[in-house]
């Protein structure tokens, strides 16, 4: 048994759209499972009530462009706060380990945020990691994202965090949306292998997605040492989920949840509301609490034929020589507009599909050997043209680093539409529009 | 005209039953007598006896009573088996119960739907069991019964097919989601239901051989009344703190928030009242090693009263939790907290040295001089305003900590200010101070104190709650309340048609239940619209018609 703690909120007056996946329906019959078993009563089991995340918490993890004031942001802003809640039990030892079974979901929505994207606006588990580190001065967080797709947001947002190891186990990106998370990527300059893809073929299943998380995750993280373990628990591997193919059957997140030992799960996708969603939460929240999952059974049973696990093992293998034979992707630049030092140069773009937005990213990384580096993204929205610029500080920046986080920030100031200052290390946001000048956030 | 209402409200508590009888909301007649733990029946009628109310057309008579909750905590039930249709899901060993249950085959899902039939096979062999005693009782539960009570249905069907006499309970008749806790309800309805009838049909009868013919109606924990013949009996438990409730409510003006705080002999009951309205639990009421579904008012009980016995424990003291007769200072064996408040002159009554005698008992002989006395007083009412602050405390926390599910709860959460104390129970004169000093908020007490239960047992309105669950792509609706489950003949995306039916539905039930609903308020419905394929094929609706616990009138001096 587990002091465990669950904040379920299903903003049951919420949706994207009448039809749309991310809909009223979406818990109601995980309500429905969880209500009717009594899961809420174990004895060893606190239920939390719902938070509010401010806007500064939003935008020392992510840049809300071109202004966070921002409508529709207050369902994002519950789930995000609700893992806060959660969170601060955690860090208040109140509990061991605690489910943030929250919509909307958020591990798409990466560092700097134009619109929505594969339904995320705001990433719930990065405002809740960067929370934890601000308040609690907690070092190594390692981030495993086992939902289905990529957690490009995530990734996006940690890219460069040499304290953050994030961790995907993903459907291959030729094979699905956001159609990212391969091998290569592998983290920034500075961080350099804390990030870890693993794509994998369609009809996975079980057995498969323990193999992999206990040949290469788990001692991956036994490496990394973290103090503190978070799941993106995506529930869209399960086998009859409507967008994916990967096989797995609640009892298999069960295990899942097992071998990952999270202190902190929060909710990501998982479609299949009917057929996975109330079995497959079932079986994570009763494996955090250290109950026994083992009659979870869904009505359905798996009928796509399991990928041989000889060939997954032999799979698994060639991915880790890709892994290990990866090479950096960006170019260092001394640049004479920019402050002092070497600067990794990473253009790409990003897609909001929600909303048809494409965003032009142009990100810069300080090359530091004492901290983090500064970063220095610009953004560009393709359509309207607007510019933006986000400048981060990160935790425990060096001097130099934070020197030059300033000056960009003086430079930047009055260049573009809006300009944001996140100066993680001293926990100071600073926002600058045409209209209204500068504001501390 | 309207004829002259008289009312007569009695409860009874563990050590006193207090009785009042109203006429237009003023009191005419009021007792305190000693309840007899063994003869509830005969406290009752004593009461009414001492009230007079046989010279008086009285109209109703309201009876809080602790007979089903003794008869629990006591374990003074018969035996009753409990058969279960869990399926799959969390194990049964998950949560502990407190009774044994034998598991049965047959599934189905939370909309309802069979996910495996049952085994005919299984039943068969129950009959062996029951063929050996026919006159059984038997509570049957099936998990997801509160969405489709098929398969306890069935079995009860078969089984009084078999064994006519059997005595059955089917859990979907608590209709909220909680398998566990539908699972003791049912159990313990069934397991109370002799001893209540017996207990109902007597004083039915006494009442109607003195030639009276007063409606006699029960007090329920969440604070609404029945008639007597159409309680569900488990539903009477933990009606004293909702008399309690009920009284300040009584005797207090419309729409304020604050906290009831009912000294009584042994026990204190705390509970909260917020805008006029007491505050529900969001669990149903726990008694014993008992989890249920039956509703109750949000109160704390701390086992510690007037009556209290006070032990010296090292250098000091503690409160024992029980009562081994009157304070000292009233002929009593043991010092107690009513002994400290005499001593204090907090309240008339008793003898003073009496009480001095019996709080010296406590300290060592040198210390017993008049400081020492006083401080030790102090002290006892301190250590008992401590104790129900936390209550206090741990019920606010309750109310800020309830669970939202929807965007708009979150943005619009309750917020009370100036919320003061209104003590009552005989204890209450002595507390007023103690409580005000340690909770730093105003605290109030009515003008009569020692029989504020009885009076919230006479002014009591019923309570209605009628929760529909309506599922358009299945065609079928469900109440909570009574577990009613029938088909659904409207249209797939209803708007308006399920506010009316759900009136309909209300207004049959309340019929059938005796009461007049008073102002009921219908909760703002919730919709989920059901999708297949990108294509609207239905909705669930969930929605509510209620009546709160509430007076049906105000105290007039």
């Amino acid at each position: 048994m587990k002091r465990s703690g669950i904040l379920f909120f299903p903003a049951f007056d919420w949706s994207l759209g009448d039809t749309h996946p991310e809909r009223e329906e979406r818990l109601l019959y995980t309500q429905e499972q969880f209500f009717e078993e009594g899961v809420m009563e174990l004895p060893q089991v606190k239920q939390y009530s719902p938070g509010l995340a401010s806007i500064h918490e939003v935008l020392r993890t992510q840049a809300l462009f071109p202004s966070p004031d921002q409508p529709d942001l207050t369902a994002h802003l519950i789930a995000a706060g609700s893992a806060i809640v959660l969170g601060e039990a955690w860090a208040q030892h109140e509990i061991q380990n605690g489910f943030a079974l929250v919509r909307p979901p958020g591990h798409h929505s990466g560092a700097t945020v134009l619109g929505n994207r594969g339904f995320c606006t705001l990433n719930n588990e990065a405002i809740l990691v960067n929370h934890l580190r601000t308040k609690y001065g907690i070092k190594k967080i390692a981030i495993v994202d086992t939902d289905v797709h990529h957690g490009d947001g995530t990734q996006d947002i940690f890219y460069h965090d040499p304290q953050v190891l994030y961790v995907s186990l993903h459907q291959d990106g030729r094979t699905l949306y956001p159609g990212s998370g391969f091998t290569n990527e592998k983290g920034g300059p500075n961080a350099w292998d804390k990030t870890l893809n693993i794509p994998l073929p369609p009809g996975t299943g079980d057995e498969g997605i323990h193999y992999i998380l206990e040949d290469w995750i788990l001692p991956r993280l036994r490496e990394f040492k973290p103090d503190l373990v978070i799941n993106s628990a995506g529930q869209d591997n399960h086998f009859t989920d409507p967008l994916a193919s990967m096989n797995v059957t609640a009892r298999g997140y069960g295990k899942i949840t097992e071998l990952i030992r999270p202190d902190l799960a929060v909710l990501e996708g998982g479609y299949s509301i009917e057929s996975a969603l109330p079995y497959v939460n079932l079986a994570i929240f009763l494996a955090l609490a250290g109950e026994d999952y083992s009659h979870v059974q869904e009505p359905q049973k798996p009928q796509r034929p399991l990928l041989n696990f000889q060939e997954l093992k032999h799979y698994v293998k060639e991915l880790k020589v890709n892994n290990k034979q990866a090479n950096p992707h960006w170019t260092i630049r001394e640049e004479k507009s920019l402050p002092a030092g070497k600067w990794a140069y990473i253009p790409h773009s990003v897609y909001y599909d929600t909303e048809g937005i494409q965003e032009i990213r142009q990100d810069r990384i300080r090359i530091c050997n004492q901290c983090g580096g500064t970063v220095l993204i610009e953004s560009q929205h393709a359509s309207t043209g607007e510019r933006f610029a986000l400048i981060r500080i990160p935790f425990q920046a060096c001097s130099t680093c934070r020197q030059a986080g300033e000056d960009l920030w003086e430079d930047f100031m009055g260049r573009k539409t809006s300009v944001l200052l996140q100066d993680q290390s001293q926990d100071l946001i600073q926002f600058w529009d045409v209209h209204e000048g500068v504001r501390s956030l | 005209m309207r004829p002259i209402e008289i009312q007569v409200g009695i409860d009874v508590g563990g050590t006193f039953t207090d009785a009042v009888l109203l006429k237009e909301n003023v009191i005419l007649e009021k007792a305190k007598i000693a309840t007899r733990p063994d003869n509830l029946l005969g406290t009752v009628l004593q009461a009414l006896e001492v009230l007079k109310i046989y010279h008086q057309p009285v109209a109703q008579i309201t009876v809080s009573t602790t007979l089903i909750t003794n008869a629990i905590l006591q374990q003074r039930l018969p035996e009753v088996d409990l058969l279960l249709f869990p399926g799959s899901g969390m194990s049964l060993d998950s949560l502990t119960w407190p009774v044994s249950y034998q598991v049965l085959k047959g599934e189905l899902d939370y909309r309802g739907r069979e996910i495996s039939p049952p085994d005919e096979l299984e039943w068969r062999r129950l009959l062996n069991r029951y063929q050996e005693f026919p006159q059984a009782k038997v509570a049957i539960v099936g998990k997801f019964s509160h969405r489709n009570d098929l398969h306890e249905h069935n079995l009860a069907l078969f089984l009084h097919k078999h064994c006519p006499d059997l005595d059955l309970s089917l859990g979907h008749e608590w209709g909220q989601a909680n398998f566990y806790r539908r699972s003791l309800t049912a159990y313990l309805n069934l397991a109370t239901s002799e001893i209540y009838q017996k207990f109902a049909e007597q004083l039915q009868q006494a009442v109607v051989q003195k030639g009276s013919s007063a409606q006699i109606f029960v007090l329920k924990a969440d604070g609404g009344v029945l008639p007597l013949q159409k309680l569900r009996p488990v539903e009477s438990i933990y009606s004293g703190p909702a008399a309690s409730i009920l009284g300040a409510l009584a005797q207090s003006e419309p729409d304020q928030s604050f906290v009831v705080v009912d000294i009584g002999g042994t026990t204190t009951d705390i509970g909260l009242i917020l805008s006029g309205e007491p505050l529900m639990s969001s669990h149903g009421a726990e008694i014993g090693s008992f989890s249920t579904l039956v509703r109750t008012l949000a109160v704390r009980s701390i086992p510690a009263g007037g009556d209290s016995t006070i032990l010296s424990e090292g250098d000091g003291f503690k409160i024992a939790p029980y009562r081994r007769g009157p304070a000292y200072c009233l002929g009593g064996p043991a010092p107690t907290p009513t002994d400290a408040m005499r001593y204090l002159d907090l309240i008339p009554y008793g003898n003073r040295l009496k009480a001095e005698e019996g709080l010296a008992q406590l300290l060592p002989e040198s210390f017993r001089d008049a400081s020492h006395l006083q401080q030790l007083a102090e002290d006892i009412l301190t250590r008992l305003a401590d104790n129900i602050a936390e209550a206090v405390d741990s019920l606010n926390q309750e109310w800020r900590e309830e669970p939202a599910y929807k965007v708009w709860e979150v943005l619009h959460p309750h917020d009370y200010h100036n919320l003061y104390i209104w003590v009552s129970g005989g204890g209450a004169p002595g507390l007023v101070n103690a409580l005000g000093t340690r909770l730093h908020i105003p605290v109030r007490i009515g003008d009569y104190p020692e029989v504020s239960n009885a009076i919230g047992a006479a002014l009591a309105r019923p309570t209605f709650s009628c929760t529909l669950h309506l599922d358009t792509s299945m065609n079928r609706y469900r109440i909570e309340e009574t577990g009613q489950q029938g088909e659904w003949l409207g249209s797939r995306k209803p708007h308006k048609e399920v506010e009316e039916f759900l009136q309909e539905i209300a207004e049959q039930i309340a019929r059938d239940q005796g009461i007049e609903l008073s102002d009921p308020l219908i909760q703002p419905f919730d919709f989920f619209p059901i999708v297949k394929g990108y294509q609207t094929v239905g909705q669930i609706v969930r929605g509510s018609l209620l009546v709160p616990p509430g007076v049906r009138g105000r105290l007039k001096p």
